[in-house]
């Protein structure tokens, strides 16, 4: 809890100083998400690009974790931005955020592009158990670092199987099978410390469901 | 059972779940608030895990998709209500056989369209009534080569048609068929259709030399990347 609010009053400084330093558009959107996105199902093509600049360095930033490669990334983000195009009359606001929608769509493709690319090679040989790439370099705003380390600090409140199993999952693209077999564990297992996992991050990340 | 189901929601969540259990859990979403609820959730949860990656994109990478979107339709899924199919169903008796496809179409194409406003439907409700009642209006039956017919209805004077899909092979829910008029070898897409069954309204079908059907991954593709499973020439 403490942690929680604290964190709040660090992410409204990093907003003013992101400001300041005009950074990603992401930090300052001008509109909320939800309504660009209504306005996209109707062919709106300035709300479009809104949207773009909104959540466009998530849906890269994210792919790139997954992916690696990050032509292959930029290739996925671009596949995600038409399909977000194309089927914008499926959104539905009283089921979740267009943040929410536009992410999951763009982790699912994530997933099957690493999941199609590997599918050849032996994955549990080349499973990298390296937390990724070296965010020093790559984060640029002050908001994406300070969401990062509560990212990880909320990671590293985890049990090590609660981190590995969401980590793998959602960061290298593992089915919760895969998991088990990579981690030597039962597969209910793994499904049960992926909840657990989940519900602790939430808590721990103080995500508000309305 | 709905216990066993219940678990997936955080391996669905973080996409960690395999095409199956996937659709069994989509299935089960829809008569499970307490499932919807927990799931809102963990995708936000799983949204901070990406906002923590976040990452400046190329900037050719904008350029590129606006120029590609203001030249890509956007999808119009379209469904059948019992009222629609009541209406499509007194415009004539040479209408049967089609009407008996929308039912099909109907139950299980749902998904596809469950998220259209109700404006949206019943502007293509009218617009596929005309289609379907239109004095030239000629049909094209295809076997899908995977399984299921499709069928165009297509009207010149309208110059719009109506393709349904039935009995088609259920895909997994990362895939959709795609509907292409050719013209002269070039296809343009004219939709996608889900999975199963469904239909949908196209516009713009002069000078279409055949109808070809694809499958694409979820969303539909600019270009097909897949052989046919079915083809109609006009």
């Amino acid at each position: 809890m403490a942690r929680r609010s604290l964190f709040g009053k660090e992410s409204r400084m990093s907003q003013s100083a992101a400001d300041r330093l005009a950074a990603v558009p992401e930090t300052a959107p001008a509109v909320d998400p939800d309504d660009l996105l209504v306005r996209v199902a109707r062919g709106d093509e300035s709300a479009f690009a809104a949207l773009y600049d909104a959540l466009g360095a998530t849906v890269f930033g994210m792919a790139r974790r997954v992916i690696r490669d990050p032509a292959r990334a930029e290739e996925v983000a671009q596949e995600v931005f038409l399909q977000v195009w194309q089927t914008a009359a499926r959104f539905d606001p009283a089921r979740g955020t267009a943040k929410s929608w536009v992410l999951t769509l763009a982790h699912r493709r994530a997933v099957d592009a690493v999941r199609h690319d590997q599918a050849a090679t032996n994955r549990e040989n080349s499973y990298d158990w390296s937390p990724g790439v070296d965010h020093d370099q790559v984060l640029e705003t002050v908001t994406v670092r300070l969401e990062h380390e509560q990212v990880r600090r909320c990671l590293e409140g985890l049990t090590e199987l609660q981190r590995e199993s969401v980590n793998l999952a959602y960061y290298q693209g593992y089915t919760y099978a895969e998991v088990a077999q990579v981690l030597g564990a039962n597969p209910a297992t793994v499904k049960t410390r992926m909840r657990d996992g989940l519900v602790r991050l939430r808590d721990c990340m103080g995500v508000e469901v309305s | 059972m709905t216990h066993d189901l219940h678990t997936l929601a955080a391996p669905y969540a973080l996409d960690a779940l395999d095409p199956h259990e996937r659709a069994r859990f989509e299935g089960h979403l829809d008569q499970c608030a307490e499932c919807r609820q927990e799931l809102r959730g963990f995708h936000l949860t799983a949204l901070r895990l990406a906002e923590a990656e976040a990452d400046t994109p190329p900037p050719a990478l904008r350029a590129r998709l606006l120029s590609e979107v203001s030249a890509t339709a956007q999808e119009r899924p379209v469904v059948t209500t019992l009222a629609q199919r009541g209406r499509i169903r007194r415009a004539g008796p040479r209408l049967l056989v089609a009407a008996s496809v929308l039912v099909a179409a109907g139950a299980i194409g749902g998904y596809v369209s469950e998220h259209n406003r109700a404006d949206d439907l019943q502007a293509d409700s009218a617009r596929i009534s005309a289609v379907m009642v239109a004095g030239d209006a000629t049909m094209l039956d295809g076997k899908v080569r995977t399984g299921g017919t499709m069928r165009v209805v297509a009207s010149p004077s309208h110059d719009a048609a109506v393709v349904m899909g039935s009995d088609l092979k259920q895909l997994d829910d990362g895939h959709v068929y795609q509907v292409w008029a050719m013209h002269d070898g070039v296809p343009r897409s004219l939709g996608v259709l889900g999975s199963g069954a469904g239909m949908l309204y196209a516009q713009d079908i002069a000078g279409s030399d055949a109808f070809a059907v694809t499958v694409e991954p979820d969303g539909g593709s600019p270009a097909p990347t897949t052989d046919p499973v079915a083809a109609m020439p006009a």
